[in-house]
Formats: C-alpha cells, sequence, structure tokens
C-alpha cells in the first residue's frame, strides 16, 4: 500500500529526513518510534503535504501512485488520513458543515453520489457514538475552545467518517489522560481492518499496549535505526532512548 | 465668495438655492480633514447627482417578492428612492401604543412627538444638512412607553435609476419610549446597475431600559454610492445592538455616532464588510461615554479581495468623570488579495481613571494551518479558503437574529467570495 | 484615602534636578533672520556650503506654518523672542582634557551624575557633554579613534568630515520635512556626529548628555549617526535642565542612516524641567527623530523613557527599505503635574520582510495628558511584512487623560499587522496586596509601575536601565502617602 523508498527531507537548509525505507501492506499496522527530533512528526506532514518541507530524495508511492507530487486534498481524497498532534481550530467553521464538506469532496473524487443531509446525518450519529462524543459537537466550531482530549477524540472521529485507507496517527498519545487514551485507543481498535493500514507515531510505548502493532520502526536523527516486531517497544520502554542515541552515532 | 456652490453639492436639492445658502457654506471635506484622511469624495463629485424621481409605480407586488427574504415575517415598510410606498409596504398588525409610517406624514400630521423629536439627534455634518435641507421622506417608528414589537420591522430600500444619476435622502427617525422593545431591519438594494446614490441619516432615541436591536444589510448595486449617518442617543439601562452588514456599494461610508445620556446603558456595535474589486467600505464609529457605568463594543471584520478598500475609523470617548466605563473595541481584516487595501485608526480617548478600555486590530490572511487542515481532510483549496473566509466572517453574520437572515446573508457573501475567486486562489 | 494623597504627592514633587549654574554665556540678542543665520555660521566657522544650507532651511521655515493637529497646548511661541545662539565662554579655545573644564561645569555634571570620571570610562561609556550649544567635552575619543570610529560635535565634524556631512546631513530629515525640523536646519547650535565604519562594532556605549542653561536660548540640537554595512553602536542620549521660569523652546534633530547588517541602539532618557505644579515654565520638546534602514538586515531601535518636560512632541521613527530590516521602539512616558505629552513612533515598511515591534507604556498622573500617536504603514511591496504593536496606558487619579491614536494601513496581502491597547488603573486591590505583604504603599506604587514599564526598561543598556528606574520612582516620588 504504502511503499517509501530512499526519502529525505529538508526544513529549511536543515536535512530532517536521511533517507527512510519502509512498506506498510495493507492491513498492517506499523509504529514509528523515536525521542524529540528524530524525524518522526517530519515524516508524517511530508506523508500529508504540508508546506515548508523540501523533499530532496527517494520517493513515496501509495498504492502504486507518486504521492508527492499530489496537493494535501488529494492524497486526502486517495484515502490518506493524518491525525494531528496538534489539531487547528477553525473559530467560525461549523463541524457539521466541515465534515460533510470534507466526506463528499472524498466521494465525489471516486465518484460517488454526495450524501444528502438525512443519510449524512444518520451516518455522522453513529460514528460520534464510537468514540462517545456528543451530538453537540455537531453545533460547534471546528475544534474551538475544545479540550486537548476532546480535539484528539475528534481527529479520530474525524477518521471513522472519512473511512481512509491508511491512517497517520501523530503523537495521538500526547496530552491525554489514561482515560482519554483508552476511549481513543477503543476509537482507533474499531477502525482496525484487513484493508485499512496505519501509522502509529508516538514517542511512548503507552499507547502501543492499547494499538497493538504488528512492525514497530525507531527512527533517530532522520533514519530507521531497528526494525522489529512489538517487542521492538518494550525493549525500548526498558531501556530508554539512550543506547539508541549512542547506536546512532556509531551507524 | 462663490458660497452657493462652493462645496459642488448643490444639485442634490430641489429647493431654491437661497434657502440653503448656510448649507453650501459648509466646508467640502476634503483629505486634510482628520475624518476624511483615507476617504475622497472625488468620485462622488464626478457624478451630477439630481435628486430621485418618484418612481413608486415601476414596481409591482410581483417584483417585490424577488426581493423578499422567504419565511422572515416582518412590518414591512418599503421605500422607493427613499419615498415610502404604502402600497407595497405590509404592516400587519400593530400593538397599541407602536405608530410605523412616512416620516413625511408624521411631520405633516403636526404630531407634537415627531416635530419635538426630529433633528435632535443627528451629528453635524455635511451630509446630515444635505439630507435635512433635501427632506422628502422617510420612516418614522415611535413606540410608546413598553410597547414590545414581537416582529421586526423590516425597512426596505429599493433605488430604480433613471438615465442620470439620482441621490436618495431618506430620513427615518425612531423614538422608544421607556421599557419598549424592538428589532428594526433595514435593507439597501436596487433593481439596475444605474449610478445612483444613497444618502440616509437616521435617528434613533431610546428610553429608560429600551431594548433596540439593528440590523443593516447594505447591499447596494455595483454602481451606487452610499452614505449613512445615524445617530444614537441612549437613556439609562438601554440596549442597543446594531449589525452592520457591508457588501455592496462602490463606495460607501457608514458613520455611527453613539452618546450615553444615562448610566448602565449598553451599545453594542458589530460589522462586516466584504470590499471587492473597486470598491471603497469606510466605517467611522464615535462612541461617547459622557456618564459613568456604561458599556460599550465595537466589533468589525473586515474581508479585502480584488483592488477593494476599506477604512475603520473607531474612536471611544471617556469623559471626565465617566468611571466605570467598559469599552473595547476591535477590528480584524483578512486581506485576500494583491492590490487590496485596509486603512485603520482605533482611537481611545481617556479622562477617567477608573475604566476599562481596550483595543485590538489585526490585518492578516488566512492562516496556513488552517488551510492544510482542512485540505487534509480532502476539501479542495478553494472551497477551503471560502470556508475559512465564511467562518471569519461567520462571527459577525451569527449576530443576526433571525436564522433566514443569517442563511441569507451567508448566501450572499459566500457568492462574493465566489466571484472574488482570483483573488483567492 | 491614601490613594488620593499619592497622587497629590505627585504633583507636588520637587524637580530633582532643579538648580542652575552660573556661568558667563555669550548669548546672541534674541529674534531671527538671515543676518542672524548668518552670525551663527560665522560664529561656528562654517564653510560656505552649510551657510548656504542654513539659508536654504531658513527661507522655506519662512513659508511654513506651526503645526496644530497634536493633542497639546500652549501659548503661542514669539520665534523672536528666542536668542538663538549662546556659547560658553571658553569654547574658543576647546578644552583638550579634563583638567581645562570649567570646574563649575564639572560640578554640575557631578551632581548629575554624569559618569566623566576615570571610574566611569572603565565602565565603558565616553561622554560628549553639550553645555547649551556647544560642545565642551569628549572623552576617549582616541580609543574610538583606534577603532576608526567617529565621534565628536557637528560642529567639529562640519569641518573635519565635510564630505560626510555634506552627503548625509538632512537625507533622513529634509528641511523640508517639518516646521520644527526646518527652524532646526536654519539655526541648529550643536550636536553629535558619529560615524562607525564598515563592519566595526564600536567598542563601548557613547552616551551625551545635554543641559539647557542660559536663559531664553533655544535649543537646537543636531545629531547625525552613520552606521556603516555591518557596523554596530549604541548610542545613548540623557538630558535634565535647570529649573527656571519661562518656557523654553527645544527642537532637536536626530538622523540615524543604517547600512546592511547594521545596528543602531538609540536610547534616551528625558528628565527636564516639567514646569512647577500651575504648569508654569517647563521645556517644550519638539523633536524629530527618525532613523533610515538603508540596506538589508538593518536594524534601529529606539528606546526612551520620557519624564521630563512640560510639552513632549516627538515620534522616532523608521524607515524600513532594506529587506528584512527591523525597526523597534521602546517608550515609557510619565505625565504628571501639568505635562502634556504628544508621542510615538511610525514604522514605514518598505521593503520585503521588514518587521517592526511597538512597545509604548504610558502613565498619567495629577493632571497629566498624554496621547499615543503611531503610524504603522505596510507599503505596496512590502511582501512578508510583520508588525506587532503594544500600547498601554496607566492612569493614576481622576484628573489624568490617555489618548490612543494609531493610524495602521496596509497595502500587502501577504502582510501581518497586529495591534493591541489597554488603559488601566493601580487597583486598590494591588495595592492592598502589596501592603498587606508589608510594604509601604509607596513602595508598592513603584513596584507595580515599574512592572508596568518591564518590557521598556530590559531594551535599555544596564546603567541606563537602573538610572530609569530611579527617574520613574522619583518621579512617582509620594506617589503615596
Amino acid at each position: 500500500m504504502l511503499v517509501v523508498n530512499g526519502l529525505r527531507a529538508n526544513v529549511g537548509e536543515k536535512e530532517i529526513l536521511k533517507g527512510l525505507n519502509f512498506t506498510v501492506a495493507a492491513g498492517e499496522i506499523h509504529a514509528i518510534m523515536g525521542p524529540n527530533g528524530s524525524g518522526k512528526s517530519t515524516l508524517a506532514h511530508v506523508l500529508s503535504g504540508r508546506e515548508g518541507y523540501t523533499v530532496t530524495a527517494g520517493t513515496a508511492t501509495f498504492n502504486g501512485q507518486n504521492l508527492l507530487t499530489l496537493e494535501p486534498e488529494q492524497r486526502a481524497q486517495l484515502g490518506l488520513f493524518l491525525a494531528f498532534q496538534y489539531p487547528v481550530e477553525l473559530p467560525g467553521v461549523n463541524n457539521t458543515y466541515f465534515l460533510k464538506a470534507a466526506l463528499n469532496s472524498i466521494r465525489k473524487s471516486r465518484g460517488e453520489a454526495e450524501l444528502d443531509a438525512v443519510s449524512f446525518l444518520r451516518l455522522i450519529k453513529e460514528k460520534l457514538k464510537i468514540l462517545h462524543l456528543d451530538d453537540s459537537l455537531l453545533k460547534r466550531a471546528v475544534n474551538a475552545g475544545f479540550s486537548g482530549g476532546e480535539k484528539k477524540r475528534n481527529e479520530i472521529f474525524q477518521m471513522a467518517l472519512l473511512e481512509p485507507k491508511l491512517a497517520i496517527l501523530d503523537e495521538t498519545d500526547s496530552g491525554l489522560d489514561i482515560d482519554a487514551l483508552r476511549v481513543v485507543a477503543d476509537g482507533v481498535n474499531a477502525l482496525r481492518s484487513s484493508e485499512r493500514s496505519m501509522i502509529v507515531v508516538t514517542h511512548y510505548q503507552r499507547l502501543l499496549d492499547y494499538i497493538q502493532p504488528d512492525y514497530v520502526h525507531v527512527l533517530a536523527k532522520g533514519q530507521i535505526i531497528r526494525s522489529g516486531g512489538k517487542e521492538l517497544a518494550l525493549e525500548l520502554e526498558e531501556k530508554g532512548y539512550g543506547w539508541i542515541d549512542a547506536e546512532g552515532q556509531a551507524a | 465668495m462663490t458660497g452657493m456652490i462652493s462645496n459642488g453639492f448643490s444639485h442634490w436639492l430641489t429647493a431654491a438655492p437661497d434657502a440653503h445658502k448656510q448649507l453650501f457654506e459648509l466646508e467640502l471635506p476634503t483629505t486634510k480633514a482628520e475624518a476624511w484622511r483615507y476617504t475622497s469624495l472625488k468620485s462622488l463629485l464626478e457624478q451630477n447627482f439630481t435628486p430621485a424621481e418618484d418612481a413608486a409605480n415601476a414596481i409591482q407586488s410581483d417584483d417585490l417578492n424577488k426581493i423578499l427574504i422567504p419565511d422572515l415575517m416582518s412590518h414591512r415598510v418599503v421605500l422607493i428612492n427613499g419615498r415610502y410606498v404604502p402600497e407595497l409596504s405590509a404592516l400587519g398588525d400593530l400593538p397599541t401604543g407602536a405608530q410605523i409610517g412616512s416620516l413625511r406624514a408624521a411631520l405633516a400630521s403636526h404630531s407634537e412627538m415627531v416635530r419635538s423629536q426630529f433633528n435632535q439627534y443627528a451629528f453635524n455634518s455635511l451630509f446630515t444638512a444635505l439630507n435635512t435641507a433635501g427632506l422628502n421622506d422617510g420612516v418614522a417608528v415611535l413606540l410608546n412607553r413598553a410597547v414590545v414589537l414581537k416582529n421586526p420591522i423590516e425597512l426596505i430600500h429599493i433605488s430604480i435609476g433613471a438615465n442620470q444619476p439620482q441621490v436618495a435622502q431618506p430620513r427615518h427617525l425612531i423614538v422608544l419610549g421607556d421599557g419598549a422593545r424592538a428589532t428594526l431591519i433595514e435593507r439597501y438594494l436596487s433593481l439596475d446597475a444605474a449610478i445612483y446614490c444613497t444618502n440616509a441619516v437616521i435617528e434613533i432615541a431610546l428610553g429608560r431600559d429600551a431594548v433596540f436591536r439593528h440590523e443593516r444589510l447594505q447591499m447596494e448595486s455595483e454602481n451606487a454610492f452610499h452614505l449613512t449617518g445615524l445617530s444614537l442617543k441612549q437613556n439609562a439601562n438601554s440596549h442597543y445592538l446594531g449589525v452592520n452588514i457591508g457588501l455592496g456599494a462602490r463606495w460607501s461610508r457608514t458613520e455611527l455616532v453613539t452618546n450615553f445620556a444615562g448610566e448602565h446603558a449598553e451599545c453594542d456595535l458589530q460589522g462586516l464588510y466584504l470590499a471587492g474589486d473597486g470598491q471603497l467600505m469606510d466605517y467611522h464609529l464615535d462612541v461617547t461615554h459622557a456618564v459613568p457605568n456604561c458599556t460599550s463594543r465595537e466589533n468589525f471584520r473586515g474581508i479585502l479581495c480584488g483592488k477593494g478598500r476599506a477604512v475603520f475609523d473607531g474612536r471611544v470617548l471617556v469623559a471626565k468623570n465617566a468611571q466605570k466605563s467598559d469599552a473595547a473595541m476591535s477590528n480584524n481584516n483578512l486581506m485576500l488579495s494583491e492590490g487590496a487595501e485596509v486603512d485603520t485608526k482605533p482611537q481611545l480617548e481617556i479622562n477617567a481613571d477608573d475604566v476599562k478600555c481596550s483595543h485590538g486590530t489585526t490585518v492578516g490572511q488566512i492562516e496556513p494551518e488552517k488551510l492544510f487542515y482542512l485540505r487534509s481532510r480532502g476539501i479542495s483549496a478553494p472551497l477551503a479558503r471560502r470556508m475559512l473566509c465564511l467562518g471569519f466572517a461567520g462571527e459577525i453574520i451569527h449576530m443576526l437574529h433571525e436564522e433566514v437572515l443569517r442563511d441569507y446573508v451567508a448566501e450572499h457573501v459566500g457568492q462574493r467570495l465566489e466571484f472574488s475567486a482570483t483573488g483567492l486562489s | 484615602m491614601t490613594s488620593t494623597s499619592a497622587v497629590d504627592e505627585i504633583v507636588k514633587s520637587e524637580y530633582e534636578h532643579g538648580f542652575t549654574t552660573e556661568i558667563v554665556s555669550d548669548t546672541f540678542p534674541p529674534g531671527l533672520n538671515e543676518d542672524v543665520v548668518r552670525a551663527i555660521s560665522a560664529r561656528k566657522g562654517e564653510p560656505t556650503f552649510m551657510t548656504e544650507w542654513r539659508l536654504k532651511a531658513y527661507r522655506h521655515w519662512l513659508t511654513m506654518t506651526e503645526p496644530e493637529w497634536a493633542a497639546v497646548h500652549y501659548p503661542k511661541i514669539d520665534f523672536q523672542s528666542i536668542s538663538y545662539f549662546s556659547a560658553p565662554k571658553r569654547s574658543e579655545d576647546a578644552p583638550k582634557s579634563l583638567d581645562e573644564i570649567d570646574p563649575i561645569l564639572l560640578e554640575t555634571y557631578q551632581k548629575l551624575g554624569i559618569p566623566l570620571e576615570e571610574q566611569k570610562v572603565l565602565a565603558g561609556i565616553a561622554v560628549d557633554a553639550v553645555f547649551d550649544s556647544v560642545s565642551v567635552a569628549t572623552t576617549f575619543r582616541k580609543s574610538l579613534a583606534e577603532a576608526g570610529v567617529i565621534f565628536c560635535s557637528i560642529s567639529e565634524a562640519v569641518h573635519d568630515y565635510s564630505d560626510l556631512i555634506k552627503q548625509h546631513l538632512g537625507s533622513v530629515v529634509p528641511h523640508t520635512d517639518n516646521y520644527y525640523a526646518c527652524l532646526n536646519a536654519a539655526v541648529f547650535s550643536d550636536g553629535t556626529f558619529v560615524y562607525v565604519p564598515k563592519g566595526v562594532r564600536c567598542p563601548m556605549e557613547l552616551s551625551t548628555y545635554f543641559r539647557i542653561n542660559a536663559r531664553n536660548t533655544g535649543q537646537f540640537e543636531r545629531t547625525l549617526i552613520i552606521a556603516e554595512e555591518g557596523a554596530y553602536v549604541s548610542y545613548l542620549e540623557g538630558c535634565t535642565a535647570p529649573q527656571r521660569d519661562e518656557n523654553q523652546l527645544h527642537a532637536a534633530v536626530v538622523e540615524l542612516i543604517v547600512m546592511a547588517d547594521a545596528e543602531i541602539k538609540y536610547s534616551t532618557v528625558q528628565n527636564w524641567y516639567p514646569g512647577d505644579a500651575q504648569g508654569k515654565g517647563g521645556i517644550y520638546n519638539f523633536v524629530t527623530k527618525r532613523g533610515d534602514c538603508r540596506g538589508d538586515r538593518a536594524k534601529i531601535s529606539w528606546t526612551q523613557v520620557e519624564t521630563g518636560s512640560a510639552i513632549t512632541w516627538k515620534y522616532p521613527s523608521c524607515l524600513l527599505r532594506g529587506e528584512g530590516a527591523i525597526g523597534e521602539f521602546y517608550s515609557v512616558a510619565v505625565t504628571k503635574g501639568c505635562q502634556q505629552a504628544d508621542t510615538g513612533t511610525k514604522m514605514i515598511h518598505i521593503g520585503k520582510n521588514t518587521r517592526s515591534t511597538i512597545v509604548s507604556k504610558g502613565i498619567s498622573a495629577g493632571k497629566g495628558q498624554q496621547t499615543y500617536r503611531g503610524l504603522v504603514r505596510i507599503g505596496q511591496r512590502a511582501e512578508g511584512a510583520r508588525n506587532h504593536t503594544q500600547c498601554d496606558s496607566l492612569l493614576i487619579g481622576d484628573q489624568c487623560s490617555a489618548n490612543t491614536v494609531p493610524y495602521i494601513e496596509v497595502k500587502h496581502p501577504s502582510a501581518n499587522m497586529e495591534h493591541e491597547a489597554t488603559t488601566s488603573k493601580i487597583s486598590d486591590d494591588q495595592l492592598f496586596y502589596c501592603r498587606s505583604r508589608g510594604l509601604t504603599e509607596e513602595d508598592a506604587v513603584s513596584m507595580i509601575v515599574n512592572g508596568f514599564c518591564k518590557e521598556v526598561f530590559n531594551e535599555l543598556p544596564m546603567e541606563f536601565a537602573v538610572e530609569a528606574q530611579k527617574l520613574l520612582s522619583i518621579s512617582l516620588e509620594g506617589a503615596v502617602g
């Protein structure tokens, strides 16, 4: 589904990603772990098409299509979804209006008919339940005045609604207490399927107790220095990132 | 002295020029005058406006239906070229003590109340003086003590052009007795693309505890000129909420002047302006806290696209001894295109120490993070921009009371943004 | 009520620096005409180009009218009743070292705490003190000369560096700029000239103290500072004046020229005689200060602490021409008694990615009147320009006033401009809180006001910051009973 090959990217003059290689097949969950500044969020942003990053080498293909030349909305229309580490507040932009515009533009790109108001509302209420979210959310502006937990739940709610093929969860656990983390993780697990892949970007192993990955990659200084199964995450938990830094320097 | 024609506006009036000798000796404001620093009268002076003709018969009720906002229940007054047209108006049932009708008729009927209140509140300016001198008609709204109107009053100003540029000078007098409550919706529009000018003067006096909601939609045609001079006097505990939506006219200037005459009164002035290519939107707010314990809010938002221009000149004056005055003014602008310009001047003049006064102004663009967030959800860039602009405007549009009106305005703002798509890309 | 008595005390607090130095002045009789302009030029032995420059300005001045737009009120100035030249007696024979300086003068400076002494020099300060209209002392020009920095009176510069003067004088503030700047160009007495060559970081902070002295003498200082590419200089200007009865006009002009990657930091502490409790006397301070960021990444930082003068009228400004140029304005202004101040800044964004910051803190007490007047203009080519403005007023007592008059003109769609303004007073709660912790009311007020001004004081060089805080405390002394 996603093939990343020799990917290098800069922010300004500074190289952040220094040649990444990994492949995510349908239905797989990959965790990307690493210390602060290792390039985890940069990877999430480069894949979803955020401005401010320059890809200097390498490729990223999504179901055979070159991802890197596409506009952010085109990537979303293909089925890529980024759950933001810091969801953006959009005061004055109504949530329902926003969700409907997003869903219909994705459906339209796939040649599907736009949903009418009634079926849309039915769908949305169904999805709200998964995340234990209240109806009142629909009347509010997107993320405006939301608590940290509400924002993260809202991200997963959008994911449930838009049904992506590949979801990238960028530090979805940051700023969540244990109860909120469980709700978010349950939401994510409910969306697991043999056709849907996920990349879970996280600093801590904690989230992986709830969302079990198939593969774990350790990112340090812009490179994947170790890959393995979920046991690698536990190893990291035990030893911290110190040994990785040392190893990264040796590499 | 060529006093008679010195300020260039003599042709606005039909009456014998001698009667208005004084008027024409009023100085023509130039950009050297502080209040006209950013606004030139040149384009207005270039037009040889003559008093608008009576065109009451030009519209039939079928035409009117196209203009009406569906499902808006109101006490409707239609004015064509500044004149009250009873045939098209539908006042409906009015409670006892409520009087709505032609100002000309009210003045002619020697109503003591109208005569004693007329021209008592209007602030001094050349355009007020022109309006007074050229007085033809307008609307008088008089509510006795404790009279409450459930449905809004709707004033529909329709301009109908002629071969020559015309000027209509409607004049409204609105007096609410103690404890009276009402909502007024004013709409300014035209049925053709003729060059014309509206020079409206509105006087409002609110009794103690009166509550008045005033929603104004300026949607004149793209060739129109528009002037509004609104004066407001508020007695103790009264509450005024004004929502000013400016979308139309190529050149418009709105002056809102508020005076507090009693304590614990509140004045809330909200505004949204959208200046597209070739448009000038000019707002002047003058709020005087002459007595203690009053509250004022001024919150204006503007969107500029094409070569649109906007001016915001807000002034809050707190007089000596007007302690516990609470004033907050803000003006936020979204600049969408090259060639647009905004000049803003939010002033505070504070002469008392125990006050809470602030102002904030911003000029900026659509934030890239917001745009990216929407696009990452599959929404195209142009639609995302439109959504964000509408969100920005929405905070003011939401101040409108009736949902049908909110939808109507949002629809028009959306269309305008689409129209300005070149500036949005 | 203690806070009321506090206010009364501010109004009463005596002007600390109010003493007069006895010294024999060589002063022109009052009056102004072409002959006076020529005589000033002749007395200073100026070359012909300078005399002509002055005359041109004088002739233009005759065609101008006094500006009236500022929110200040004062009786009409009779420009014919002012004497336009005054020099200390021994000016012909300028002193070569401190020993040659009139002891009375030295004493004056010591009273004012001017760091002329060796210890102060060790602190890194060279002083060019202006006594009335002619420079009388310059220290450590030698070590500056080694660095290639020119630091002298502008009169000397007219002789010794006439090419630089010809090229730059009036290039930032032309004589046609405004009424007072034009008058200054015609009759300027003396002032400071600083030239920092390419790539040089001035080895010490440069400082000038001004002192208005002789009766009926207008002071027309003229300052010109040039920082060539990559240069840096920090310049400090401080003023105090002796107590006197009649109003004195002060119309200075300061021009800064900053080339690519250069920076000028210009700090002012202004504490001239503000007039007595009834508003009698005091200095009229009508100043034109402007800096021109001509090169890319050029930077100008104006910091001012204005506590003196009966009337202040000044708007230190920045022309941000070069790409990425930076302009800053940090101001504390105090008006008490019958003082009036109309002050602020202009940030003119011309180049791409130019940035400006404005922080203005106004404190009004007694019958003080204060206006912040500022202009932020973002021009059609100023892509990516940024401005942030913060304007706060603190009112002490119900007889004072504070106005905020910002002008914001934006003509580029990529500009980002934010302006915030607040008005507040020292609350009874704040005072009570401090006092319940054992502070006197006076200390509490001083502490709260200093906190209010902290952002600006942080921008002053260390020595000045201490002086500024002291000055503020003295100004508000007895703000409490």
